[in-house]
C-alpha cells in the first residue's frame, strides 16, 4: 500500500517514484473492484423571471423566450423536463384573484429559440440532449436550452383587466 | 466626527442599495439526479372594450303617420372588473347632431337609444357627444363568438313629425358613430 503522503512524495521526487505511483494506482483499483458508473446528474440554471409587462394587443399571441443553462452528465447529455404551473392541478395559468389567465410552455433543447415543443403540465418531455460542458455553462456554450412562455390571443381576448402572476416550476431529470 | 459621519453615510447608502435591489423570484437548480428551477411569470392586461355586430339601418317606404324605429342587437365586450363601459354616440350632422341629409333639403333628425342588454326595442336616450356611463356587458369574449351572441341593443328612430318633413322618393342618409370606453 502506498503511504498516505504518496502524491506529495511524487512531487518531490518524480523520477524514482514513477514506478511506485503506477503500483499504487493498480493496488487501489484492485482493492476497489470494478469502477462504479458515474452518477448521472443534471442542473438547470440561468433562469429568469418572465415579465410580459402590459400587453397592448389582446388579439395576438405574446411570447417570451429565454436561453438557459441545462447541463447533464448523462449519456449523450440526455435529460427529461417536466413542467408544472401554479394553477389548479399544476395547470399553466396565471392568477389575478379569482381570475385566471392560461398560458402555454414550450421547450427547445437548443438556446436562442423562440419556439419549441409544447409541454403539458406534469408530463415529462423526454429525449432531450444538452450541449453544455459545464454545469453553470461557465465554459463551452453559455446556454443550452430555451424556455418559451406564450400567452395566447384567444386567452387574452377573454381576460379580465388586471395584473396576473404565477409560478412555473421545471424539474429536470437525467436520462 | 467627520469620519463617523462619513461612515454613517456610507452605511446608509449601502442599506439603500440593498433595499433597492429587486427581489429575484426565479430559483436555480442544484446539481443532482434531478434539478428543479422555477420562474415567476407576470402579465398585466389593460382595460379594453370592443363593439361589433353593427348593421346599417335602412328605413324603406317609412309611413309618415307613425314613428319609424329600428332596433338591432350588437356585441359590446368589456374586460374591466365590472364589465363596465360607457357609450358615446355622434351623428354626421352639424355639431355631431343625429340628422339625415339629402343634398340641400332640410336635414331630418333622428333619435338614438341604447340598452345594455340585447333584444330591447327601447333604451336610454343618447345625446350627441355625451357619454352614457354605468353600462355593463354580458359578453364573455370580444366578438361574442362564445357565450351570448350579443350584449346590447341599439335603437334608431325617426319620429313621425320628422318623417312628415321629408320629401317622398328621396334618399336621406347619415352616419352614426359609437365610441365605447372601459369603465
Amino acid at each position: 500500500m502506498p503511504p498516505a503522503n504518496f502524491l506529495g512524495t511524487v512531487g518531490r521526487r518524480p523520477g524514482p517514484v514513477r514506478g511506485a505511483l503506477a503500483t499504487g494506482v493498480l493496488a487501489a483499483a484492485m482493492l476497489a473492484g470494478p469502477s462504479p458508473a458515474l452518477a448521472q446528474k443534471v442542473r438547470i440554471t440561468n433562469l429568469s423571471d418572465v415579465d410580459f409587462g402590459t400587453i397592448a394587443n389582446l388579439q395576438a399571441d405574446s411570447r417570451r423566450s429565454q436561453s438557459i443553462c441545462l447541463y447533464s452528465n448523462g449519456t449523450a447529455g440526455g435529460y427529461s423536463v417536466l413542467a408544472s404551473g401554479s394553477g389548479s392541478g399544476s395547470a399553466f395559468s396565471l392568477a389575478n384573484g379569482p381570475n385566471q389567465l392560461a398560458y402555454d410552455v414550450e421547450w427547445s433543447g437548443q438556446s436562442g429559440q423562440s419556439s419549441g415543443t409544447a409541454l403539458s403540465p406534469n408530463v415529462a418531455l423526454t429525449g432531450q440532449t444538452s450541449s453544455a460542458t459545464h454545469q453553470f455553462c461557465n465554459s463551452g456554450p453559455p446556454a443550452s436550452a430555451s424556455l418559451i412562455v406564450v400567452l395566447r390571443g384567444s386567452q387574452l381576448a377573454q381576460a379580465r383587466q388586471g395584473s396576473y402572476s404565477g409560478t412555473l416550476t421545471l424539474l429536470i431529470a437525467a436520462e | 466626527m467627520v469620519n463617523r459621519a462619513a461612515g454613517t453615510l456610507l452605511a446608509g447608502a449601502f442599506a439603500a442599495l440593498l433595499l433597492a435591489e429587486p427581489a429575484a423570484a426565479s430559483t436555480q437548480g442544484s446539481f443532482g439526479a434531478t434539478s428543479t428551477g422555477s420562474v415567476t411569470i407576470n402579465a398585466s392586461v389593460p382595460g379594453r372594450v370592443r363593439i361589433s355586430g353593427l348593421s346599417d339601418v335602412t328605413f324603406s317606404n317609412a309611413d309618415p303617420s307613425a314613428t319609424a324605429s329600428n332596433a338591432q342587437n350588437v356585441c359590446v365586450w368589456s374586460n374591466t372588473s365590472t364589465r363596465g363601459y360607457t357609450v358615446t354616440a355622434t351623428g354626421s350632422g352639424a355639431s355631431n347632431a343625429f340628422t339625415l341629409a339629402s343634398g340641400a333639403l332640410p336635414v331630418v333628425p333622428y333619435t338614438v337609444q341604447w340598452a345594455q342588454t340585447s333584444g330591447q326595442a327601447s333604451g336610454a336616450s343618447l345625446l350627441a357627444g355625451t357619454a352614457l356611463g354605468g353600462q355593463t356587458s354580458g359578453a364573455i369574449n370580444s366578438d361574442c363568438s362564445a357565450g351570448p351572441s350579443s350584449s346590447a341593443s341599439l335603437v334608431v328612430s325617426v319620429a313621425s313629425s320628422a318623417l312628415q318633413g321629408m320629401t317622398a322618393g328621396v334618399t336621406y342618409n347619415g352616419t352614426l358613430t359609437l365610441v365605447v370606453a372601459p369603465e
